[in-house]
């Protein structure tokens, strides 16, 4: 289970990390999603390019009541705290469940929320926050909205000449409730339904449904799930068509745990 | 491609094809065979060493990405003073068998011990999810590590 | 004598081999790669069942069957009336037989390069129909998958009783159909082989990541047409077995003729989607049970029809029967079943094949049993513990003779019951199933026969039958005894244990004493392990070599004491006369180094023993346990969660306590692994459906509870120290004990569950079935 060749590049600046992208190099963060795929050669980039040693790529930075997390920042790094306040507490918890330790040491926000695996925990948890991805373009910065960003399964809204450089977040004030809950039979194993439930105070409650092998569901008002979940989880999913039972009865149960936990 | 790292406290440089991961690199060309493979897919653990400090998956970090990294494998702890303790504890609690995830843990238990010194057993097992072991049952590689954290705890207090 | 109650048997000894494991310094196949070593990979099949019709090469060292002509195919045969044996391929040849089949060999410097050379070849092939289950494989009008069979099937046996007017008799009657998975051993470390040809001895010498390699070496020579002498086969440290490696592999014959043709080092390291998409899986089983009990829940008489999914191909050597036509020796458990009548069939499909897992047949055998005994004291009203103990042997029955022959030696399983009842608080369970709480207590009793030799396996007729177990022990000139056994030790901690067995022979310090094992230019032929028998039959052959070696320094250091041999016995790795000692250490210096001082009579086959051992009848030891769970289920999800977990286990006497828990802890946590997480699904077309072990599911540290074993000790009457094989029980009894806890739990509302795995969509299917979900 070796990789297809393939060369190497480490770009110093984003220009460069551009230029790469434009003549085609795939790009890598942590490698714990692409380096599987390479060593099974599930994909086969003639080129990499190495995204961890652009400036600015790892970190977190405050501007105001906005906390820009650096695409490269680590699923570690956030579990350890980098990111302040209630919402670095929200983001840590999540964070911890996330594989494991030595996957968390290298896996990034970015590179998970880019790479759009239906199963994974950021692309359950970011839409439901307040905030954008910060793409960048040979035109420059754009700005996605978190809960318009993953688009289907493997598919995001970055185009193929953008990279994603930054996650960024308003930051919530210490009585946003937040409930988080996925269903996996071990740690690590792919979630077979994630939820999380988002109820910030003077702001209609979030949520998001995912792993559902398809686009996660966005609830952009979710007050009717706060007041019920049973009832409203057991609506939603229902809206969904899901063909098998278990998964339906999944999703209702990560809905609702969810919901529970938010209010 | 030319690659220099650090491993085990000694610069290296190393040639090899960008494909090659980190696991092979330090097995093949370096001979430090103690870091073993057991899926090269991230799941198994079997292949967890240290990089720039931190446990990571050997066999997911391709050549490139090692270039100016320092490396610590299971032959590089010497004397360090909580795998002394770790190796002693295993031992003793027969936390392994056929020895094949045991580099893999170890990298693993002392990361345990060092950032989570209040672990409790279900923390402990929580985070050893990441390593696989077809042998043990995992009871003896629980209570190693437990035994390790409660005497720095005792030699703390 | 407190150095061997801290050091002989019974002694719970530190590993020596802990240490060079722990620094990172076991030496396993891929750890070994002389200079020039070529890296084979190999080109697979796609399909499960094709005609091939060719392959495009490209340019580089790419080997077909064509290319190979001087490898016969792998037959493991068996001599029971009807079977019939397959010829494998070690390259596939005509046809492709399932997905996985190794097709082409792709030779390069690196393994990178050599599956860029797999990547470029250009398969032509004609599919096939496909045969991807075992019920349907012998369907009128199904493919055959070896033409020249009238059927699928490797072999059907039967054991014709008429039962029907139990009907009219019985209080309780219960059919049920159960089902297991396919799984993996998935030995962490997987095959690896290294082979070389070395000019001066002419002679192959072939590494391999293998439990039986005296075996393995016979496999060799026959196929590759050389004499056992021009073979020796090495095992290294070895990463786990489990069964898995008890194989002769194609990929070790493709290697060993690469090597003596290239005359260069030919390497196969085995990957994770090679072990889980291509090579040998386990456990298939489907069962249709019905069973007859009286009002107090004896049972009268079971009847099961058993079919075992073996796959595309016999295995060497334990052949594509051993696991289903043992089902019908084992089924009757340790009840003392009065009537029974069974047919078996080894059905032949376009999987992989299988081979014995850890617990063989017995997993699949105890839990259908055990779940069966469930359903029919549900029916009946009373609980699981009443039926079990009304028709457990009991202890005064020992040594009992069962209707099918099997000879249990010793022991009280009725206790081994009570206590793992009593271990667990059962009225507290009951008062949370009263309160509504999905929560259930479950039960499996089994026992387990091991280190069964000569008489049993003739019958067989596979390629091979144990017969004595040797054992060498010799003194080197320092006084360090050495010791040399056939079998291997990878994980059993053998380099301790039979230690142990030599201390309380010699009194030698352990320290002072070396295995030397895993080469078969070393050491004295041997089946290997497999089958628990590793402490008994090299336990016991070590125990009598250390005999007679002490004899002969006894001899000499009577002499070198001035005294006679009556006089002077072995006290701590010392002959003592009296107030006089002279040291084994001395005694080899004088054999070795002083021979002068040596008694005119003395033995001259010197400080060197070669001795056999058999336990009389060999038969096998059964150890035996019960197994108690209480398992918490999810209405809502089908998660199930072990809560308790205990087991009483006797293992006759324990060479080492702590070694054997080992065992005992290991083997459970592969039970867990059966009973709810590891399978193997496969498409219509039979394609492998998990590739990864983020598919196949593995327990962590988190899915294995922490579990409790209490020992009972009754020594075996047969065996050289009173000890049982005992190193597959852990895995037999989970499924059984944890799907009736399972179905306990799902009781009130109506629901049971009879498929293994017991995942949560299982569980809710269940629950749906029972219109509960
Ligand atoms: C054993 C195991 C268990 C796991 N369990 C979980 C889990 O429980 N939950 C979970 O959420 N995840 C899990 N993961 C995935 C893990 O979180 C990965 O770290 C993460 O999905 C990818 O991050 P990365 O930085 O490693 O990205 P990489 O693997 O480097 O890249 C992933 C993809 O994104 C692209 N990419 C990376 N960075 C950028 C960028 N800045 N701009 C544009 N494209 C980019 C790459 O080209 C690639 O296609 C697991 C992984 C492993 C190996
Ligand atoms: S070999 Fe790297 S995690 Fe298994
Ligand atoms: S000791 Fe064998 S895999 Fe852990």
């Amino acid at each position: 289970m070796k990789p297809a060749p393939f060369t190497y590049a480490r770009p110093a600046d984003w220009p460069a990390a551009l230029a790469l992208l434009a003549e085609g190099a795939r790009p890598v963060a942590g490698g714990q999603s692409l380096g599987p795929m390479l060593n099974l050669r599930l994909a086969l980039p003639e080129r990499v390019a190495d995204l961890r040693h652009l400036p600015g790529y790892a970190g977190v930075s405050m501007q105001g009541e906005t906390v820009r997390i650096g695409a490269g920042t680590t699923h570690a790094a956030i579990e350890d705290g980098v990111v302040p306040g209630r919402l670095g507490e929200i983001l840590a918890g999540v964070a911890r469940r996330i594989a494991y330790r030595p996957v968390r040491n290298r896996g990034t926000i970015g590179g998970s929320f880019a790479h759009a695996d239906p199963a994974a925990d950021w692309c359950a948890v970011l839409p439901a926050l307040p905030g954008h991805a910060i793409a960048l373009g040979p035109e420059g910065e754009r700005r996605i909205p978190l809960a318009e960003f993953v688009l289907g399964v493997f598919e995001t809204a970055l185009r193929g000449d953008e990279l994603l450089r930054a996650i960024e977040l308003s930051a919530l004030p210490p009585a946003t409730h937040f409930g988080h809950w996925k269903f996996c039979r071990k740690p690590g194993e792919f979630s077979k339904a994630t939820a999380c439930v988002l109820a910030t105070p003077g702001a209609a409650p979030t949520a998001v449904l995912a792993a559902l092998d398809a686009a996660p569901l966005v609830i952009a008002d979710a007050s009717a799930l706060l007041a019920d979940p049973t009832a409203e989880a057991a609506r939603l999913v229902a809206t969904l068509a899901l063909e098998d039972p278990w998964r339906a009865a999944l999703a209702r149960t990560a809905l609702r745990h969810a919901a529970e936990a938010a209010r | 491609m030319s690659i220099t790292l650090t491993v085990n406290g000694t610069p290296a440089t190393v040639a090899a094809e960008p494909r090659t991961h980190l696991a092979d690199l330090l097995r093949g060309e370096l001979l430090l065979t103690g870091t073993h493979l057991g899926c090269e897919h991230g799941v198994c653990g079997a292949c967890t060493v240290e990089v720039d400090g931190a446990p990571a998956r050997s066999c997911l970090i391709h050549a490139g990405a090692c270039d100016g990294a320092s490396v610590r494998t299971i032959e590089g702890f010497g004397e360090d003073a909580v795998m002394v303790a770790l190796r002693e504890s295993f031992s003793a609690e027969h936390a392994l068998q056929c020895g094949y995830c045991t580099p893999g843990m170890l990298v693993v238990a002392r990361d345990i011990v060092l950032r989570l010194p209040d672990a409790d057993e279900a923390r402990v097992r929580e985070e050893l999810a990441g390593n696989l072991c077809r042998c043990t049952g995992y009871r003896g590689i629980v209570r190693a590590i437990l035994g390790v954290l409660a005497s720095r705890r005792g030699a703390a207090s | 004598m407190t150095a061997t109650i801290s050091k002989g048997v019974g002694a719970s000894l530190r590993r020596k081999e802990d240490a060079r494991f722990l620094h990172g310094r076991g030496r396993y196949v891929g750890d070994i790669r002389p200079a020039g070593t070529l890296e084979v990979a190999f080109l697979r099949s796609p399909v499960a069942h094709a005609r091939l019709l060719g392959v495009q090469k490209p340019t580089g060292l790419v080997f077909t069957a064509a290319d190979l002509p001087e490898i016969r195919p792998i037959r493991a045969n068996s001599t029971l009336p009807g079977f019939r044996a397959s010829d494998q391929p070690a390259l596939a040849v005509g046809k492709l037989r399932h997905v996985g089949e190794p097709i082409a060999a792709c030779v390069a410097p690196t393994r990178a390069e050599a599956e860029d050379l797999a990547a470029a070849c250009v398969l032509d092939y004609q599919a096939l129909p496909v045969i991807a289950d075992m019920l349907a494989a012998r369907a009128p009008g199904a493919a055959l998958i070896h033409e020249h069979w009238p059927d699928n099937a490797f072999l059907e046996t039967r054991r014709d009783e008429d039962l029907t007017d139990l009907d009219a008799v019985a209080a309780a009657k219960v059919t049920r159909r159960l089902r297991t998975a396919r799984q993996h051993m998935a030995p962490l470390e997987g095959r690896g082989v290294l082979a070389e040809w070395d000019p001066r001895l002419e002679q192959l010498v072939v590494t391999t990541a293998a439990q039986m390699p005296h075996v393995t070496k016979t496999g060799l020579a026959e196929c590759l047409g050389l004499d056992e002498g021009q073979v020796r086969v090495v095992a290294p440290d070895v990463g786990g077995g489990f069964g898995y490696k008890g194989i002769l592999l194609a990929e070790e014959l493709v290697c060993a003729a690469l090597a003596i043709r290239l005359g260069r080092p030919v390497r196969w390291l085995e990957d994770r989607l090679e072990q889980l998409t291509a090579n040998a899986n386990c456990r298939e089983h489907f069962y249709e049970v019905t069973a007859w009990a009286d009002a107090h829940g004896k049972l009268l008489g079971v009847e099961v029809d058993a079919t075992v999914d073996a796959g595309a191909y016999s295995l060497y050597p334990f052949s594509a029967c051993l696991e289903a036509a043992q089902i019908g020796s084992i089924f009757p458990g340790p009840y003392t079943l009065p009537r029974f009548r069974f047919r078996t069939v080894s059905a032949c499909t376009n999987k992989p094949p299988i081979l014995p897992y850890r617990g063989v047949a017995r997993t699949g055998v105890c839990y259908a049993m055990e779940t069966t005994l469930d359903a029919l004291a549900r029916q009946l009203g009373i609980s699981a513990q009443a039926i079990r103990a009304a028709n457990l042997v009991p202890p005064e029955a020992m040594p009992y003779r069962n209707l099918v022959g099997k000879v249990f030696d010793s022991g009280d399983y009725p206790e081994a019951l009570r206590r793992a009842v009593a271990a667990v608080d059962v009225a507290a369970v009951r008062a949370r199933q009263a309160a509504g709480e999905a929560v259930g207590f479950g039960l499996s009793v089994f026992c387990e026969q091991g280190a069964h030799g000569t008489s049993v396996y003739h019958g067989w007729g596979i390629p091979f039958v144990p017969g004595f177990e040797q054992a060498q022990a010799r003194f080197t000139p320092d006084g360090v005894l050495e010791l040399r056994v056939g079998l291997h030790s990878h994980g059993q901690g053998l380099e301790t244990t039979l230690a142990q067995v030599a201390h309380e022979i010699l009194g030698v310090d352990p320290a002072r004493v070396r295995l030397v094992h895993g080469d078969t230019a070393l050491t004295p032929y041997s089946t290997g392990t497999w089958g628990s028998r590793a402490m008994v039959m090299a336990g016991g052959a070590v125990a009598e070599a250390c005999r007679q070696l002490g004899e002969r320094a006894l001899a000499i250091g009577a002499a070198l004491l001035q005294t006679d041999r009556a006089s002077v016995r072995l006290v701590a790795g010392q002959v003592v006369a009296g107030d006089a000692a002279v040291s084994l250490d001395q005694v080899a210096r004088t054999w070795f180094r002083s021979p002068q001082n040596l008694p005119a009579n003395v033995d001259r086959g010197g400080l060197e023993v070669t001795a056999g051992y058999r336990p009389d009848p060999d038969t096998g030891t059964h150890s035996y346990a019960a197994h108690a769970v209480v398992a918490k289920v999810c209405t809502e999800t089908g998660m199930v969660t072990l809560e308790q977990y205990v087991i009483v286990e006797d293992g006759g006497v324990l060479v080492n306590p702590m070694i054997v828990d080992g065992q005992v802890l290991g083997g459970v946590a592969q039970g867990i692994g059966t009973a709810l997480y590891e399978e193997m699904p496969f498409d219509s077309e039979a394609q492998p459906l998990a590739g990864t072990l983020a598919d196949y599911l593995l327990p962590g540290a988190t899915e294995v509870p922490d579990i409790r074993i209490e020992h009972m000790e009754t020594p075996s009457p047969w065996t050289r120290f009173g000890q049982k094989g005992l190193g597959e029980s852990g895995a037999i009894g989970p499924p059984g004990a944890i799907v009736n806890a399972i179905n306990d739990a799902l009781a009130p509302l109506g629901a049971e569950l009879l498929d293994l795995p017991a995942t949560p969509a299982r569980v809710l299917a269940a629950l749906a079935k029972a219109g509960r979900a």
